[in-house]
């Protein structure tokens, strides 16, 4: 009975966490879905190498994802990072992922028209000593600007 | 019948076998590419998007219907198409992931872009899997087609 009583008293939390867990690679991308960048840059290298191909972004050190980041977090407030899978290959990880939300900020030079973005993206991460120390995220921008309303590459802000 | 236990594969020859599917591919042997394929292979290509007024095309499906079609037009349209592995990264399970810059010179029409002799290089992730009878199941791969686009001088999204 005693056990009953915890069971329905107990209060509900408002808050939903997730197990913690020892891989870099799955904090970093679940903090992105959280469009928590503070927890999701602490997972990388100070000196992690990002290439960006959608964007024709190739940096290092933590500004640079951080930058991405918050670029991305910042235009779609209601950003949805789904991780279809994870494929772990020595001490390179692989996600896939489906990232979705609705525009409502300029992001890489295409005004807000409101327009909803769902883009399938590939993000290989290099981990050494529990640290990204490299990441190469792959989507196509063009599906992007087609999403988000843009028609010509030379014209972007136009519509 | 005799049944034989599969050996197990290791990492670097589930990795030997993606580079020779992209030493085949190099070399536009697209019948070859087919054949390191299981029958029923997997094959997804989320970038590869054609808008049309009333349908899109996107090639998800068979490597042996949509897969093989796909590389044969692409080596069509770009005579001289190529490939260059940058790195290859396997398991003991049989997933692979290859960074990959594929380009090439264009001759004929590709999707809407007009052909003007231009050249593209681009980089590319692919993803596979490999069974343990050494046979491709599954090909995934992502690039950026504003990239491709722009360096054919095609500067309109669709």
């Amino acid at each position: 009975m005693s056990i009953l009583t915890k069971t329905f008293t107990r209060k509900r939390s408002t808050h939903v966490t997730t197990t913690p867990s020892d891989d870099p690679v799955v904090e970093f991308l679940d903090a992105f879905g959280r469009r928590d960048v503070d927890t999701a840059v602490a997972r990388v290298a100070d000196d992690v190498r990002v290439t960006a191909h959608g964007l024709g972004l190739r940096g290092q050190g933590v500004a640079a994802i951080r930058e991405i980041l918050e670029d991305i977090a910042r235009a779609f407030p209601d950003l949805r990072v789904t991780t279809k899978r994870i494929l772990r290959t020595g001490d390179v990880l692989t996600a896939e992922l489906k990232v979705e939300g609705t525009q409502a900020a300029p992001y890489a030079g295409a005004i807000n028209q409101e327009k909803h973005l769902d883009l399938d993206e590939a993000w290989r991460f290099e981990v050494r000593d529990g640290r990204i120390v490299a990441i190469d995220a792959y989507w196509c921008q063009q599906q992007l600007y087609r999403r988000l309303g843009v028609k010509r590459f030379d014209q972007i802000a136009i519509v | 019948m005799t049944m034989t236990a599969h050996e197990p594969r290791t990492a670097a020859q589930y990795a030997a076998v993606v580079i020779e599917f992209f030493d085949r591919y190099r070399a536009h042997d697209v019948h070859g590419m087919g054949e390191l394929c299981a029958i029923n292979a997997d094959f997804s290509y989320p970038p590869f998007e054609v808008w049309g007024k009333q349908r899109v095309l996107r090639a998800d499906g068979k490597v042996g219907t949509v897969g093989k079609a796909i590389w044969a037009g692409l080596i069509n349209s770009f005579p001289n198409l190529s490939n260059v592995v940058h790195t290859i990264n396997a398991n003991d399970q049989g997933d692979v992931v290859a960074q990959v810059d594929i380009g090439g010179t264009q001759q004929l029409p590709w999707g809407f872009v007009r052909p003007a002799g231009n050249t593209y290089r681009e980089p590319h992730l692919f993803i596979f899997t490999v069974n343990p009878d050494g046979l491709i199941t599954s090909i995934t791969g992502y690039w950026n087609n504003a990239e491709i686009s722009q360096q054919l001088g095609h500067l309109e999204v669709d």
